[in-house]
């Protein structure tokens, strides 16, 4: 194929095609690069982990990996009539742990709404920022600290600790700040002026806040129960000083010392990978309730030439009904 | 166009006027006095609205100052008795600081601990940048930055204890997999057990599991820096790094003073990463205190965790000097 | 609720200007309205107005003069501290927003997002325990008013502004309020669409027959709409008049500059001559007025305002130097389509006039130029303040 060159009048007429170089692709490629290598090392430790859990019965704490692939060790976790088993620790504790998140996420909740609405209606004064200071204050304590304080508290008191009196009060301080935070950006967002509306129309404040303040901020409510549920289910560190013997221990202190009372096997690693699937299993929930709520989400529009295509005005169709005074 | 009487060419003349008029203008539109405006509230509006908030307030400030501020006020003064072998006795005394301050194994602990957490500040300052960046300012769509941003935030929500475990013999451990691909890969010719119980795995670790604390506040500052500002240097003919230095480094101070906090602080008091990751051979202020603690020595272990919590306050304050953080908020 | 003894007080309003029906029963009257914040701020001090049934009435201000916060009072949204709000012979201080007979349109619409539109309309309904039957029914009705009966099942983020707008209009007046209060109404929509709202909703007020209290800054908003406008400054009212008396015959100098394109001289009275004052201000600019009630002296300073439409312009120097006139250079010829804005500046002080198009080939280009302007007596505006 002979192209044919088209007869120029002018140099200036001929048609010159360049490639434009996007200068920006290198520095998106690199970094998304940079990303998919950070993830896979932040999710490698797990995944290793759980691989291992997969093993046969000759299966050990490390490579290589040893036996035909088996569910041998999850059953170790359930059933207390295998060989190895660990089911009754695992059952206790996983019910303590599940009680103990559920109570503190449903606590953090509450304490985190309301301290946020009690915030958002004082937001001017100097002695606001200590209190914002103070709540803060629970972000940042060491963990560790918290944990002994607890319990020197209680000996101070002269009494023994209890999960339910010391645990739960330490995980759900660790929880109120991440609630605070979240509901203190739900309500950035919220406008004051619809409540008034609502007001305007005929509703009492007790009907305001049912139909119209708690709708709108749900969504921040759920998500401070699910941060106390995960920090709490998760908890190590305050919990370590608080328990005593009688108590069954939540589980990833029951993993934390797993070595002190039990044999190490891959069954640890499958109690690790089983935690570890509930709490991704909860992320996950929220990630696809937060993408499906975003894809609906769109800016209103406010271009004229919208309107204009709307031809019924306000005096036009249906003809106006003159209303009594 | 000829001037007549006045000296100024016209040009000025007419910019003078114009400037004059936009002044006046906005000086009608924007009085000072009442603002009101600002000043609308819901409690004044209701002329009393103050015992709603005091109520709203109360259970959550009571809960903090039984779980928090109680203990924290017990330990300081427990640091000040004195030791008995079922617990503590009221007997005010000093010795407990006085026996820290000689300690020197005491000493070269928190200093070990703090070059940990410094090590740990800037590493995960260092490897962390880059992903906030990406998700904030490269990825176009909301729903994208979201759902990325969940997916880098999911391990966080697991227990970071079992990250820890899953760290050392499955990962770091003589047989574990770093050591195996590299003998595959023929870099070492045998196990280096320097990768496990050591201080470089705790380090590792540490900033494998904290730099989340790190990424979030980044990813919130750069998601607030003005791209309209950042289009503005690169048409002024700024390269890549001055832009970043002067446009992007000042609006994003705010997250890494933050980040830094977060994980100074933690890295500080932490015990279950070192515990678990060092195996029993790293010790930290965190293990320490721990260890106090288990053999009954409640008034020791108190005052090693004030020392603490003074020294995190210090550094804290220091950290802070970096930007004024109040003023962000 | 009851009344309070405000019978037979004779009102006076503002600053200058036609008041019209005297008090009786019937119409809202702020009464010495004023408020004080917590912390010192006086935002609203001494206002009184009455407004008839079927007016519409226009707060006008710059930001920050109170025009918003009398509003949120009328409609219970803020407590007074001192002064009396009455409808109808009613005290509306002390009702909580829900039981007044009046409601507001707020200026962002805060429609209710997770409702769709028809739950909205029917809210105010709903919260006065009608039965669903008859709430679809009225509804329905209001929605067909405002035009917007096929879109009752959507959300309010899948509309555009001017039907927001529209749904917030339906939902307030399904509730049959006596008073209709506006907060900025149009302050959210594009230049184009707000034109074509003015038009509508001014039209939407006729034929329902409403008291409609409108707040805004804008003035030329306020002069399209308003029967009357009632333009307050620093808490306080300037004046109150309708939209041609505001515009022609401003009473103080912020409602001269606030309103725009007015002439300020700030002068002495130079002399005194029955009824008739003259001024004089430094750049030796003199103007005549007619003052009837005046106390001022000569010497005494003074304050007039001359309309930039009512200054004519003198292209080839041949009108008389003296009152009235003034010789200015021209610095900036400013072409609006239908009008030339001409920029004066005599011995520093700016002075503007505004003139027909037809003018424009004369004065085109002509910047530097001295030029004189002449304008009448009767077009000469004493302030106050």
């Amino acid at each position: 194929m002979t192209a044919v060159a088209p007869t120029m009048e002018r140099a200036q007429d001929a048609v010159v095609t360049r490639k434009v170089k996007q200068r920006r692709d290198w520095a998106k490629w690199g970094l998304a690069t940079y990303f998919v290598i950070f993830l896979f090392f932040l999710y490698i430790p797990i995944i290793l982990m759980a691989i291992l859990s997969f093993q046969g019965p000759t299966g050990q704490l490390t490579w290589p990996f040893r036996g035909p692939v088996t569910l041998d060790w999850w059953k170790t976790l359930f059933d207390s009539n295998v060989i190895n088993t660990v089911a009754d620790d695992v059952r206790a504790s996983g019910e303590q742990s599940l009680w103990l998140s559920l109570v503190a996420g449903g606590i953090v909740a509450v304490l985190g709404f309301s301290l946020s609405m009690a915030f958002r209606r004082r937001w001017r004064f100097k002695s606001d920022v200590v209190a914002f200071y103070v709540i803060m204050l629970a972000l940042m304590t060491p963990a560790f600290l918290v944990g002994l304080g607890n319990q020197l508290l209680w000996k101070f008191m002269g009494q023994t600790p209890d999960l339910w009196k010391t645990a739960l009060g330490a995980n759900v301080i660790w929880g109120i700040p991440f609630s605070f935070l979240v509901m203190l950006a739900v309500w950035n967002r919220y406008d004051r002026h619809i409540e008034e509306a609502a007001r305007d129309l005929g509703a009492n404040a007790a009907t305001t806040f049912r139909e119209v303040t708690l709708p709108l901020v749900w969504t921040g409510v759920f998500g401070s129960f699910l941060f106390g549920f995960t920090l709490t289910w998760n908890d190590f560190d305050r919990t370590i000083l608080l328990q005593n013997g009688y108590q069954a221990q939540p589980l990833p202190i029951l993993i934390g010392t797993w070595p002190s009372s039990h044999p190490i096997l891959p069954n640890l690693y499958a109690l690790g990978a089983g935690t570890t699937a509930v709490s991704l299993f909860l992320i996950f929930m929220v990630l696809v309730a937060v993408t499906l709520r975003l894809r609906f989400r769109g800016a209103p529009v406010r271009r004229a030439a919208e309107e204009f295509g709307d031809t019924a005005g306000l005096t036009g169709a249906g003809g106006l009904t003159a209303r009594a005074k | 166009m000829s001037s007549s009487s006045t000296p100024e060419p016209p040009a000025s003349d007419a910019t003078r006027v114009a400037l004059q008029e936009v002044e006046e203008a906005e000086a009608i539109l924007e009085q000072q006095p009442p603002q009101a405006e600002r000043a609308l509230g819901e409690a004044a509006a209701r002329g009393g609205g103050g015992w709603v908030t005091a109520v709203l307030a109360a259970p959550g400030f009571l809960w903090i100052g039984f779980y928090l501020i109680a203990p924290l006020v017990v330990i300081i003064l427990v640091s000040f008795w004195t030791r008995t072998d079922t617990g503590f006795s009221k007997v005010w005394t000093t010795a407990n600081y006085g026996d820290l301050f000689h300690d020197s194994t005491y000493w070269h602990n928190m200093l070990t601990t703090f070059e940990t957490s410094l090590i740990a500040v800037a590493a995960c300052l260092v490897l962390g940048f880059p992903v906030a960046y990406f998700l904030a300012l490269k990825v176009k769509s909301l729903r994208m930055q979201v759902a990325l941003f969940i997916i880098a935030l999911a391990p966080f929500w697991t227990s970071f204890l079992t990250r820890a475990l899953a760290w050392t013999f499955p990962l770091m451990g003589t047989e574990g997999a770093l050591n195996k691909s590299l003998q595959q890969l023929h870099v070492t010719s045998g196990p280096v057990s320097e990768f496990s119980y050591s201080l470089l795995s705790v380090r590792a670790a540490m900033v494998q599991l904290y730099i989340l604390f790190m990424i979030t506040p980044l990813f919130f500052s750069l998601s607030q820096v003005d791209r309209a500002a950042l289009e503005a240097a690169r048409d002024l003919g700024g390269n890549w790094w001055r832009t970043f230095r002067e446009v992007i480094l000042p609006q994003t101070m705010p997250g890494i003073v933050i980040g830094s906090i977060f994980i100074f602080v933690l890295t500080m008091g932490d015990y279950g990463t070192v515990a678990t990751v060092g195996g029993g051979n790293i010790t930290s202020v965190g293990t320490l205190i721990y260890s106090k603690t288990t053999a009954i020595e409640y008034p020791q272990g108190a005052a090693s965790a004030i020392l603490l919590v003074i020294l995190l306050m210090i550094g804290v304050w220091v950290i802070t000097r970096f930007s004024n953080l109040r003023e962000e908020l | 609720m009851t009344a309070q003894g405000v019978e037979g007080v004779t009102q006076s309003e503002g600053a200058a200007a036609a008041a019209p029906s005297p008090s009786n029963d019937s119409g809202l009257d702020l009464v010495g309205l004023t408020k004080v914040f917590p912390g010192g701020t006086v935002a609203v001090d001494d206002v009184n107005l009455h407004v008839d049934h079927g007016e519409y009435v226009v707060l006008l201000g710059p930001s920050g003069c109170g025009k918003t916060t009398t509003l949120r009072m009328i409609g219970g949204h803020e407590y007074p501290t001192e002064g009396e709000i009455m409808l109808d012979g009613h005290s509306l201080v002390g009702l909580p927003p829900h039981k007044r007979p009046t409601t507001t349109v707020f200026q962002h619409f805060a429609l209710f997002p997770h409702r769709s539109v028809l739950a909205n309309v029917e809210f105010g309904l709903k919260m006065h325990g009608v039965a669903k039957e008859e709430r679809r029914k009225q509804a329905f009705e209001a929605l067909d008013m405002v035009g917007l009966t096929p879109l009752a099942e959507r959300k309010p983020r899948a509309l555009s502004g001017g039907q927001q707008q529209r749904v917030a209009l339906a939902r307030v007046l399904v509730t049959k309020p006596k008073a209709l209060l506006l907060d900025e109404p149009l302050g959210d929509l594009d230049r184009l669409l707000q034109l074509r709202m003015r038009v509508e909703l001014r039209n939407l007020q006729r034929q329902l027959g409403l008291m409609f209290i409108h707040v805004t800054h804008n003035q030329e908003e306020a002069l399209s709409m308003a029967d009357r406008i009632v333009v307050m400054n620093e808490a306080r009212i300037q004046q109150i008049a309708d939209p041609l008396t505001i515009a022609t015959k401003p009473a103080t100098e912020l409602v001269a500059r606030f309103m725009g394109d007015n002439n300020i001289i700030r002068g002495k009275v130079i002399e005194r001559d029955g009824d008739r004052l003259i001024a004089e201000d430094e750049q030796h600019v003199r103007a005549s007025v007619r003052a009837p009630g005046s106390a001022h002296a000569p010497g005494d300073p003074v304050m007039l305002a001359v309309r930039a439409a009512a200054v004519e312009v003198d292209t080839d120097g041949s009108a008389p130097a003296g009152l009235n006139s003034a010789e200015c250079e021209i610095v900036f010829v400013e072409f609006l389509g239908d009008l030339v804005k001409l920029h004066l500046v005599t011995g520093g002080e700016r002075m503007l006039a505004k003139v027909t198009a037809e003018h424009y080939p004369l004065l085109r280009g002509r910047e530097g130029d001295t030029i004189r302007i002449a304008w009448k007596e009767e077009d000469v505006q004493l302030l106050d303040a």
